[in-house]
């Protein structure tokens, strides 16, 4: 009977996570198609549908929001479609909100897709009706091939005419067998080639000066690229002109001494000029220069004389001891 | 317990049909077999979950590893994951474990009556004042009815963890990400209804053994026939039923 018991816990075990597993599975379903969350309806009107069917999902930026409770024609321009749409849209949704009808993936499902429209408005509620965008239906755009077909045969026909005028052309055909034409082109395209090779050369050796500058070799290079020199720059370009400044007022400074030295000179000039005082004596008088000439004449004679007095002097008796002893001192 | 001759399908058919409705009629009348049934589920359902769990693991991981190359030809193999989901919870896991449980469990009850009836233990029941019938095939039935589908349930969860295992071979995928495409691609009509074709295919299987078993004859040759009979019927009467399960299914989720 022990055995029985441990049959029938098993037995237990195996049932209940048999049982556990599919209430999961459920469970997961349920949320992933929210059953049991409330919905409210609004609806949407549309032209055509494109065979949106009851079930499809109903997008929000891509999210699935509801889905499709019914399709319903009303009348023959008009399909209403009830979206059951969840309660947490409430306070996301607006009252014009735009709803398409698009498809998932390339050849999926319907989905209705729910674009917010750019004007404010209030949220949404239930029993509000959707406008519905019209959508490019495979009917309209066959439609619209037509119309481009037909374009496309007008279009090709009159190419033909342009060919055949083309065709029967003298001149193009002169034009094309002329012989000098092409000789001459070709002389044309290899000049074209020298001048190309020339600018290409050109070319390289500019882009090695750029390079170079990019690189910030040499004095351009530096200009352009240092960054530090600006600072520098435009620390030396204030100096400078302060030095300006400075030179400005030493100028102005300058230019009234002159005007004092002017003045001065012309004072001397004026003086000179009219015989007052020594120094026009001296510089005009040629009569006193003589007698200045004599007098310095005399003053050397009289000075040699002295110094021969002075000589004898030092050799008088009296005199001697002091200029014996001034020499010993020396020495 | 007078046998009809059963020479024709037709006859078989009505002592069938007779049986089942015996079954019902002795299942809902008082005095249950608590004990026994709860034994035979046991016997039923535990035993057969090494076996229905194997199965389902390596039909999970084949089943992912055999659409592969179709779906990398079309360009859809992230499909895989849900493709793999629907075709096991929609239709291989009931059926495939139907399929094994018939195998396990259909044979051994055709076998095991078989052999009580002939060795007159049947019998000697009767005798003895306990209800066969109500202590052999009811308790077999019922515990076969109620077993599958938890195996079933089991074993969908297996062959889809096998199947993650498949993907994994070829592709790195998480598991969040397989268990969501699982789901995404799946509603409940697509459980449901798979859920409650299994009841169905358990009782088939525990009916169908019960009816072999009980009805046989010509000694321990008939056993063996028994044995044999009551899973080809079993697995028949699985398919039968599981293409009636999709028209049904069809049927009510289609006129909604």
């Amino acid at each position: 009977m022990a055995n029985r018991s441990i049959d029938n816990l098993k037995l237990g075990a195996f049932v209940l996570s048999g049982l556990v597993l599919l209430v999961l599975f459920l469970y997961l379903l349920s949320k992933n198609q929210s059953i049991f969350s409330s919905r409210f309806e609004v609806k949407a009107h549309f032209e055509h549908v494109n065979g949106l069917v009851a079930g499809n999902n109903v997008r929000v930026s891509g999210i699935v929001v509801g889905i499709v409770e019914e399709v319903r024609l009303v009348n023959d321009t008009l399909v209403e479609v009830t979206l059951g749409i969840d309660e947490a849209m409430r306070t996301v949704l607006r009252k014009n909100a735009l709803a398409t009808i698009g498809t998932d993936g390339l050849i999926g499902n319907r989905v209705v897709n729910l674009l917010p429209a750019e004007a404010a408005a209030a949220f949404i509620d239930a029993g509000d009706v959707l406008q519905g965008q019209k959508e490019v239906s495979t009917e309209e755009m066959l439609r619209t091939l037509d119309q481009t077909n037909s374009n496309v045969l007008a279009i090709s026909q009159g190419l033909i005419q342009t060919i055949e005028r083309i065709n029967n052309s003298t001149q193009l055909a002169n034009l094309l067998n002329d012989e000098s034409l092409s000789r001459d082109l070709k002389a044309a395209l290899s000049n074209l080639r020298l001048a190309t090779a020339a600018a290409s050369g050109t070319m390289t050796d500019v882009q090695t000066i750029v390079g170079g500058i990019r690189a910030g070799e040499g004095s351009v290079g530096a200009l352009l690229r240092d960054t530090g020199l600006l600072p520098e720059l435009q620390q030396a370009m204030r100096k400078l002109q302060s030095v300006e400044n400075q030179a400005d007022h030493l100028a102005q400074r300058m230019a009234a001494l002159v005007q004092e030295v002017d003045g001065a000179v012309q004072d001397v000039s004026a003086d000179l000029n009219q015989g007052q005082g020594p120094a026009h004596l001296l510089l005009k008088d040629s009569l006193s220069a003589a007698r200045l000439q004599n007098s310095l004449g005399n003053l050397e004679a009289g000075t040699a004389r002295f110094n021969e007095n002075m000589e004898a002097l030092k050799h008088n008796v009296l005199f001697r001891r002091y200029f014996k002893k001034q020499a010993r001192q020396k020495n | 317990m007078l046998r009809p001759k059963k020479n024709l399908l037709l006859s078989e058919i009505g002592d069938f049909t007779r049986f089942v409705v015996r079954f019902f009629r002795e299942a809902v009348r008082p005095r249950y077999e608590m004990q026994e049934l709860i034994h035979q589920c046991f016997v039923i359902g535990y035993k057969s979950f090494s076996l229905v769990g194997l199965t389902a693991f390596i039909m999970g991981l084949v089943l992912t590893m055999q659409l592969r190359p179709s779906m990398v030809h079309y360009g859809v193999e992230a499909e895989i994951p849900a493709m793999v989901g629907i075709a096991i919870i929609r239709e291989i896991g009931p059926v495939i474990t139907a399929l094994i449980f018939a195998g396990k469990i259909g044979s051994s009850i055709g076998a095991e009556l078989g052999s009580m009836r002939v060795t007159e233990q049947i019998d000697a029941m009767e005798v003895s004042g306990t209800n066969p019938f109500k202590y052999l095939v009811v308790t077999r039935t019922l515990a076969a009815t109620f077993m599958l589908p938890v195996l079933v349930v089991l074993a969908d969860g297996i062959a889809l963890y096998g199947s993650f295992l498949g993907v994994n071979i070829y592709e790195v995928l998480n598991f969040r990400l397989f268990y969501t495409q699982v789901i995404d691609n799946l509603a409940y009509y697509d459980v449901l209804p798979a859920f409650a074709k299994t009841f169905f295919f358990g009782f088939a299987v525990g009916i169908v053994g019960c009816y072999k078993g009980y009805y046989s004859t010509k000694g321990t040759e008939g056993v063996g026939r028994s044995a044999n009979s009551a899973v080809v019927m079993s697995s028949v009467l699985i398919f039968i039923l599981d293409l009636l399960a999709v028209q049904i299914t069809e049927l009510i989720w289609h006129t909604r």
